[in-house]
């Protein structure tokens, strides 16, 4: 048989291969934009929405089915999908079924995906959309530069939010400092007089001085996400060059980030082996008041008061003791910084969903982007608002902790929208968790990082 | 002479169809097996080979994708993660196989099968408790063990540990433990079932012959015990080689735990920030492929197994 039967064999699979996973083309497809608005307008029209979100967050799936009501153009019906998986099954799901044809006609993700899930043709460019309803001009202009890539829009923003240092207020005092300092800090780190140094140095006389457990002066994320590129950008590091669609390393910052990451530990403000800690023992001690300085989100709040402080006061214990600033800069004189992640809306291809209901979706999604509906996702699950009308509604405006944070989005970055930020991000965390732990020093795990990134990003990396 | 030579025609005929008609029973018992590995084995093996030579990502999708030819093992043989990832691959399936698929199980059988038989049964059950518990409860209660003070189960009655997240500090312990304590019942159950088959007469004898317990052991039990063996060690081997989900919970391979099959899956489906390299990811799921295929020619070599699945001698008499 051998051979020649084999090599029959091989050559069918293939052809089966080849044929199920369709034709390559070189070009990106074109976007499919809806042009059938009167007829879709006469009958009815259902559509599936998914949303990544936990029970606090449920006005993700459940607000484009409140706003659904007030549709005019369009007798629709949403069939939202509030999808607790996690992000990276949350998106490997949507990949999946985009391929199969088979995604929902509104996808929220990450503004990071826009990049990748445009490039794949798996949602639709979205800029006729937001032309056609004038609900999208309330959304706050800077927040479409997260949702634009390759100068064109691909989605709406739905939340956006800042991830302060919080402070413990008491602690501070037991150490001290009078209710004016403690007052003034967040205006310190934003004129950037209080940095990163600064807070190693508070934390660890909070330690000396028995005000707080050794190891508990400072706890920033336990596990892999964003918000560890907020001490990059702290010591001055750039990500994107959008002229030239290039994602970017800044070796000094990165070694200076991976510097501040050994000495929390070494200082003992951080305990050992820190990342890795189980996300619930991090919520169940900051939100506890054990920690003096930590890093989070403003959602987490949300989280905490409904499921690890209820007992003792909910929101209102939360504000006995816990202050918020921006992320100090490592750079004396240089303004505080946080990083922002709009989750966005966007409407799905017809060849990811199988539907030719994309009019249909971009009304639903004006009427989603409204005060009404966002405001009430925004106040529940401690995100800030994307509309420049929510300042006004008593609804977002009475919220204390939204309307002393809202000030951070002047101070934020975002995320490159970029097909290869993924290995990107994934190569500085793992040498970062190296650099953290000991395990190589600062220089040598920022020149592995930039090794790495080299091998697999070649010609769309900068290092600089 | 006419009729010796009629007569050793017709006897060659009949061997030639007694042989055909026995390869062709073989054939159809082994069908629904063949089926199996062709739908489930090879035709996904060539359908990843062909993956592999493309630079398919979500960026892509199915429709903007690219052949690419050999640039992803280009990649590979050139990355400075390939070297650190096989060693890590090699000991983590060497450690686990040696002291606990095999070695431990081994251990257990033994034990199990020299003690009152309800005992052992009941030894042998328990034993299996990892096994039947869902990975990321099981995978959680040693996250839990070995937690920072206050809430890890160590720490908490060995205050010398220091009180920190003890994971970190000893990785390689607890992927080995985690995977073993699942891993060895496997074997402990194929053992003892072939150790309990083995005629009471050779134990009485060697009794008789005045062995002692290892040398019943080492000239008795284990002799019998070589298929067994050479099976376990072999499927251990391969599911080890592929095997990551008890790694990816428990430490999602940080601290130099990431081994090939973890390395693939996150590069072809597990990216934290979305795109998802398919064709990588296939390309390094091949060279697991190819490693894995190399594995079990050499085991069967090693082992003999020809000599093992040959027809009985006492056929032949």
């Amino acid at each position: 048989m051998p051979a020649k039967v084999l090599r029959i064999l091989v050559l069918i699979a293939i052809v089966v291969a080849a044929a199920g996973c369709g034709s390559p083309t070189a070009e990106v497809q074109e976007q499919t934009q809806p042009t059938q608005v009167e007829q879709a307008s006469t009958s009815p029209v259902t559509l599936q929405v998914w949303a990544e979100a936990n029970a606090v967050e449920h006005w993700r799936a459940d607000g484009p089915a409140e706003a659904a009501k007030n549709v005019t153009d369009f007798k629709l019906t949403v069939e939202p999908l509030r999808d607790e998986a996690g992000w990276a099954d949350y998106k490997k799901k949507f990949t999946l079924a985009a391929d199969a044809g088979e995604a929902p006609d509104v996808v929220l993700s990450g503004h990071e995906d826009v990049s990748v899930w445009a490039n794949a043709g798996y949602v639709v460019d979205f800029s006729t959309c937001r032309d056609k309803y004038p609900e999208f001009d309330d959304v706050i202009e800077s927040l479409w530069t997260s949702v634009t890539w390759n100068g064109k829009i691909w989605g709406v923003p739905q939340d956006t939010e800042a991830r302060p240092m919080f402070y413990n207020k008491t602690k501070l005092k037991e150490l001290g400092w009078s209710d004016e300092e403690i007052a003034a800090l967040p205006e310190k780190i934003k004129t950037g007089e209080f940095t990163l140094d600064d807070m190693i140095a508070t934390a660890k006389e909070a330690v000396e001085k028995g005000v707080v457990q050794p190891g508990y002066g400072y706890w920033h994320r336990p596990t892999k996400g964003g918000d560890y590129l907020q001490y990059y950008a702290a010591y001055g590091g750039r990500l994107y060059d959008p002229e030239q669609d290039k994602l970017i390393v800044t070796r000094s910052a990165v070694v200076n980030w991976y510097a501040f990451q050994r000495k929390i530990v070494t200082e003992g403000i951080t305990p050992e082996n820190y990342i890795g800690t189980e996300f619930s023992i991090w919520h169940d001690t900051v939100s506890h008041g054990n920690v003096l300085f930590w890093n989070g989100g403003v959602w987490q709040w949300a989280d905490w008061a409904a499921n690890y402080v209820k007992d003792e006061g909910g929101q209102d214990y939360l504000f006995s003791f816990a202050g918020y600033a921006l992320q100090p800069s490592g750079i004396s004189g240089k303004p505080g910084v946080t990083l922002s992640h709009p989750l966005v809306y966007m409407i799905t291809s017809e060849e990811a969903s199988g539907d030719k209901d994309q009019d249909a979706a971009c009304s639903l999604l004006a009427k989603t982007t409204t005060s009404e509906v966002n405001t009430k996702h925004a106040v529940e699950s401690t995100h800030l608002g994307i509309l420049t009308t929510q300042a006004d509604d008593p609804n977002y405006s009475n919220d204390r902790l939204l309307s002393e944070t809202l000030y951070m989005l002047d101070y934020n970055f975002y995320q490159p929208n970029h097909t290869m930020y993924g290995p990107y991000y994934d190569i500085l965390f793992d040498n970062l968790v190296k650099a953290e732990n000991g395990e190589l020093t600062p220089e040598e795990a920022a020149d592995a990082a930039i090794q790495l990134l080299q091998t697999e990003l070649g010609d769309v990396l900068i290092v600089e | 002479m006419a009729v010796t030579s009629a007569t050793t025609r017709a006897s060659s005929k009949d061997g030639l169809i007694r042989k055909i008609s026995s390869a062709s029973t073989g054939f159809w018992f082994m069908s629904p097996s063949i089926i199996l590995v062709v739908l489930f084995f090879f035709i996904p093996s060539v359908i990843i080979i062909g993956l592999s030579m493309t630079n398919l990502s979500t960026a892509t999708g199915f429709r903007n994708y690219e052949w690419i030819g050999l640039e992803n093992y280009q990649k590979i043989f050139t990355h400075p993660d390939t070297i650190p990832t096989a060693l890590r691959t090699i000991f983590y399936v060497a450690a686990t196989l040696a002291f606990f698929n095999v070695g431990l199980a081994l251990v257990i059988a033994l034990l199990t099968t020299h003690v009152p038989r309800r005992a052992g049964f009941i030894f042998r059950a328990i034993w299996l408790l990892p096994r039947i518990t869902p990975s990321v409860i099981y995978l959680m209660m040693w996250k839990f063990t070995a937690a920072a003070s206050p809430y890890g189960i160590l720490n908490r009655y060995f205050p010398f540990l220091g009180g920190q997240n003890l994971i970190p500090d000893a990785p390689w312990v607890f992927v080995l433990l985690t995977n073993g304590f699942v891993g060895a019942s496997f074997g402990m159950i194929i053992f003892a079932s072939a150790i309990e088959s083995i005629p009471k007469d050779y134990m009485n004898a060697s009794l008789v012959d005045g062995c002692n317990a290892w040398q019943r052991i080492r000239y008795v039990i284990l002799p019998a015990l070589r298929w067994p063996l050479l099976f376990v060690t072999t499927y251990q081997t391969l599911s080890l080689l592929t095997s990551f989900e008890q790694i990816f919970i428990l430490t999602d391979g940080q601290f130099g735990t990431e081994v090939w099959a973890l390395w693939s899956y996150h590069r072809a489906l597990s990216n934290y920030w979305g795109n998802f390299q398919w064709g990588f990811g296939a390309a390094l799921a091949v060279v697991l492929v190819i490693i894995g295929a190399l594995a079990a020619i050499v085991y069967m070599r090693f082992f003999r197994f020809n000599e093992l699945v040959q027809e009985p001698g006492i056929d032949v008499l």
